[in-house]
């Protein structure tokens, strides 16, 4: 921890708000980050970028820095998360304004066909992450999302390294095996869907 | 897909996750060169991931969080009158009383106060009979004393006095 950061934590920890406020902007796109990948839903994502950094001004006195910061906020962030899908019985629909995708290769703007099926892609994959076991979704988002390291993980998560590479492994071949059916895996990488056969259902 | 993909795999996903040693690295490497089921393996790892990011990034640069630091703002100051409860349980938790070593002494005040104070309210006071003079005489000689000091005891104290001596002139 940079001497910096410590003395913004001691700040807040006296209950100084423009020092949260400093913390809020340092970290508020990574609590972001993590709350939208597990939850996949604008609002609710904020809600618990809101409730985070309340619980944080609200206990961070019992932050005694053993660990580092960001690990003790991206483990309130997990914990707020899961909570969060806990509580909820389904996570509704995407909006309208999600169904955007993200940036394509010029090759795949340029076919509609490919559009649709990154679109799809897109789609099956927000499925695919629904169906995860919240444990292996938030193994996913903090490694594929956030790019953690394994130890990064296991402190955010409260588990071992193994645990955590255990979360990964089932999380992805349980995601491969869902998409198995629809497209060809080696052609799933964006950019690289040239080539990418949709498997014909019903065997048409 | 060859039997040595079954050992790679799982350092296939530490290397896909950047975690390998540099041997596994290595080996991983020389795999990925004549296995064309690994290198599928891995694409499609990295297609995951990509379709995954893609829409989180979208949402973080689309957002304004401005609003929403007000909102937690507003959130903190209603609730930031602290109960006199509260209030003490902070003070006691403040870092810079315990940085500052003032509960050592203090303790070992109190401590010392409480202990003398315990001696003084359970020294036992001896308790005297209150004692009922029966019998009193008095004499040139002597004095008698009697009295009944209680359970049937009697106690009888005399005193003699002698003849007072004058002290010779100097």
């Amino acid at each position: 921890m940079s001497h910096e950061e410590a003395e913004l934590i001691s700040q807040c920890q006296k209950g100084d708000q423009e020092a949260l406020k400093e913390i809020f902007d340092q970290y508020h796109k990574r609590v972001y980050r993590i709350a939208y990948g597990m939850v996949r839903q604008r609002e609710e994502a904020l809600d618990i970028v809101q409730e985070v950094f309340i619980k944080l001004f609200r206990s961070i006195r019992n932050f005694k820095g053993k660990s580092k910061f960001y690990t003790y906020l991206y483990r309130m962030t997990v914990n707020t998360a899961i909570d969060h899908t806990r509580r909820r019985e389904k996570i509704p629909p995407l909006s309208l304004d999600e169904g955007k995708g993200i940036q394509l290769s010029e090759e795949v703007e340029s076919r509609p066909d490919r559009i649709l099926l990154h679109k799809e892609l897109k789609e099956k994959v927000k499925e695919a992450m629904e169906k995860l076991p919240n444990d292996q979704r938030m193994a996913l988002v903090l490694r594929g999302v956030e790019g953690l390291s394994y130890q990064e993980m296991a402190e955010a998560m409260g588990c071992s390294i193994g645990t955590v590479m255990s979360r990964l492994h089932y999380g992805r071949k349980r995601i491969q095996e869902w998409l198995k059916d629809y497209v060809e895996l080696s052609d799933l990488r964006a950019g690289h869907m040239g080539s990418a056969p949709i498997k014909e259902e019903n065997g048409e | 897909m060859k039997d040595s993909c079954s050992s790679i795999s799982k350092r296939l996903e530490k290397y896909f996750d950047n975690e390998a040693t540099d041997e596994e690295k290595s080996l991983v490497g020389k795999h990925l060169l004549s296995c064309p089921p690994c290198q599928s393996a891995l694409t499609s790892m990295e297609g995951i991931r990509d379709l995954m990011k893609g829409p989180v990034e979208e949402a973080v640069q689309k957002e304004d969080f401005s609003w929403v630091w007000q909102k937690i703002q507003r959130e903190i100051r209603i609730k930031e009158r602290p109960t006199r409860w509260e209030y003490f349980l902070s003070w006691l938790d403040r870092p810079s009383l315990f940085q500052k070593r003032v509960w050592m002494p203090a303790a070992a005040a109190i401590i010392i106060l409480v202990l003398i104070t315990a001696q003084l309210l359970l020294k036992k006071t001896p308790s005297y009979p209150d004692p009922t003079v029966v019998v009193y005489t008095e004499s040139q000689t002597h004095n008698v004393m009697v009295y009944e000091s209680g359970k049937g005891m009697v106690t009888v104290i005399w005193l003699f006095e002698g003849p007072e001596k004058e002290l010779p002139a100097s």
